[in-house]
């Protein structure tokens, strides 16, 4: 637990010290501002529910520029070594880096409870989607982080490893679509594994064991096959 | 007084100590070419051993595979009895590495860094400081404790490079070309460090430089194209240079 600790100390020092944790936050918090304010002041609607897509659509494309680092970094520059020739197991420096860029994710989504408050203060909003909602975008930047750390454990390249990243989440988002062409069977096969399919939920104020149980195994699933690719040399 | 009784094995005279590296058949292929073909060795405590050979001889895969970085495609290898494949974590916890490039975390402050490795070597919270402490003035590293290291030198971010592998008080210390990138003083002084590290821990170097191992090691290892070729005690008679053309020549022209 101590090692755990120590390690997650630096990995998330390291990302703050880093101007991309900054810069990533900055820019997400900017864009979700823009939409809550167009939101309020034009629609005059007293509910979250497209703050919640669109931070949903951001992490999509944010979370790759924040894990693309983790690993490939360290592996270029060779600290990759150091830390695995020390008496630490792998599944530690794994859960490490997940838990350093998962607690950046949580910064910025929690910033916008703002939102929320601001919403509280001037309108009565309908609190149970704007908790569901919270607890969604918790839940898939969790499974988003996993599967970033996973990507970037297998390459030496950020690029690279941000641009595979965000063409798996990208997949993902939007998988559901093909649904439409492809036979009954195979279409609920599609829809289970869209990211969006199962955000919409929360983001309206439902919550299914389902969509908590298909980010749990996305998030386990990352991790495990992160620790196999660290393993694996 | 008591005997032994009969047929009991009689008591050694004397005892060698163990050897801290046992190196048995170590085998390993990258693909379709071999990296190291069955080299066995072995390290004894307090002894400085070099590994010489020219660039591609397998120096870093074996002490990769060592170190537990890289899985070994055959053979067997053990840090102070503890397998390096099966019981790795022991057995990493027994070496302090220094790989060839020098990695370190460039935005770190000396002293944090060392801080950092201490506690991953699994030294005590309350004795973190005393062992950062204890190898700044081994190292002496006093004058660059608090400041980042990106902003030091070559020669000093390789002195915190070995400070870090000497934290936790591993029986081993494995140096990877120690000497690249050095200038003449620098290499100098490096000779020194290493033999100051000699006087707690069994040290494992390896040079592509004849010159560095006969002035560092007791015995070199020598290699060439993944195979140990032979070994030899370091002013024995004959120079290293003679050992080293006449055990390489031998396995063909240009081999070296």
């Amino acid at each position: 637990m101590n090692l755990f600790v120590t390690l997650l100390r630096r990995e998330t020092t390291a990302l703050f010290v880093s101007p991309i944790a900054w810069a990533v936050i900055a820019v997400f918090l900017l864009l979700m501002g823009y939409t809550f304010t167009m939101n309020l002041f034009i629609a005059k609607t007293a509910s979250l529910t497209h703050i919640f897509f669109q931070a949903a659509a951001l992490l999509v494309l944010i979370v790759p520029i924040l894990t693309m680092r983790q690993f490939a970094e360290e592996r270029r520059g060779g600290t990759l070594e150091l830390l695995l020739t020390a008496p630490v197991p792998e599944h530690a420096v794994v859960l490490a880096k997940f838990g350093a860029a998962w607690i950046v994710t949580l910064v910025m989504i929690g910033l916008t409870g703002v939102y929320a408050i601001v919403l509280g203060i001037w309108g009565t909003p309908d609190w149970g989607p704007v908790y569901a909602g919270y607890v969604g975008l918790v839940a898939l930047s969790a499974a988003l982080v996993s599967l970033g750390v996973m990507v970037s454990a297998l390459t030496s390249n950020q690029i690279v490893a941000a641009m595979v990243t965000l063409g798996l989440f990208t997949l993902m988002w939007m998988v559901d679509t093909l649904a439409t062409l492809l036979p009954a069977g195979i279409d609920n096969v599609l829809i289970g594994v869209s990211l969006l399919a199962h955000v919409t939920p929360f983001a309206t104020g439902a919550l299914y064991t389902s969509d908590f149980g298909f980010f749990i195994v996305l998030t386990l699933a990352g991790l495990f096959f992160a620790t196999r690719a660290l393993g694996r040399r | 007084m008591s005997f032994p009784e009969a047929g009991a094995p009689a008591a050694p005279a004397f005892s060698l100590p163990a050897p801290v590296v046992q190196a048995r058949g170590l085998v390993k292929w990258y693909g379709r070419r071999k990296a190291v073909d069955r080299v066995s060795f072995d390290v004894m405590p307090g002894e400085v051993v070099g590994l010489l050979g020219p660039n591609g001889s397998g120096k870093s895969t074996i002490l990769r595979m060592l170190t537990g970085y890289l899985a070994p495609t055959d053979g067997i290898a053990t840090i102070d009895g503890c397998d390096v494949l099966t019981d790795s974590l022991e057995a990493r916890r027994r070496v302090g590495y220094v790989p060839e490039d020098v990695p370190l975390y460039p935005q770190m402050r000396v002293h944090e860094f060392l801080a950092f490795m201490a506690r991953l070597r699994g030294v005590a919270a309350p004795g973190v400081a005393q062992a950062v402490d204890d190898v700044v003035d081994r190292l002496r590293l006093g004058s660059v404790r608090a400041l980042t290291i990106s902003k030091l030198s070559r020669g000093f971010r390789q002195r915190v490079a070995i400070a870090q592998a000497l934290l936790g008080e591993p029986k081993l210390v494995i140096l990877d070309e120690p000497t690249n990138g050095l200038d003449p003083r620098q290499i100098i002084e490096l000779r020194g460090v290493i033999r100051g590290i000699a006087e707690r821990h069994a040290v494992l170097v390896t040079s592509h430089i004849l010159a560095e191992i006969e002035r560092t090691a007791q015995r070199a290892l020598i290699l060439l194209d993944g195979r140990l070729l032979g070994q030899y005690v370091i002013g024995s008679g004959e120079p290293l240079e003679d050992v080293f053309l006449r055990m390489t020549e031998a396995e063909g022209p240009g081999a070296a």
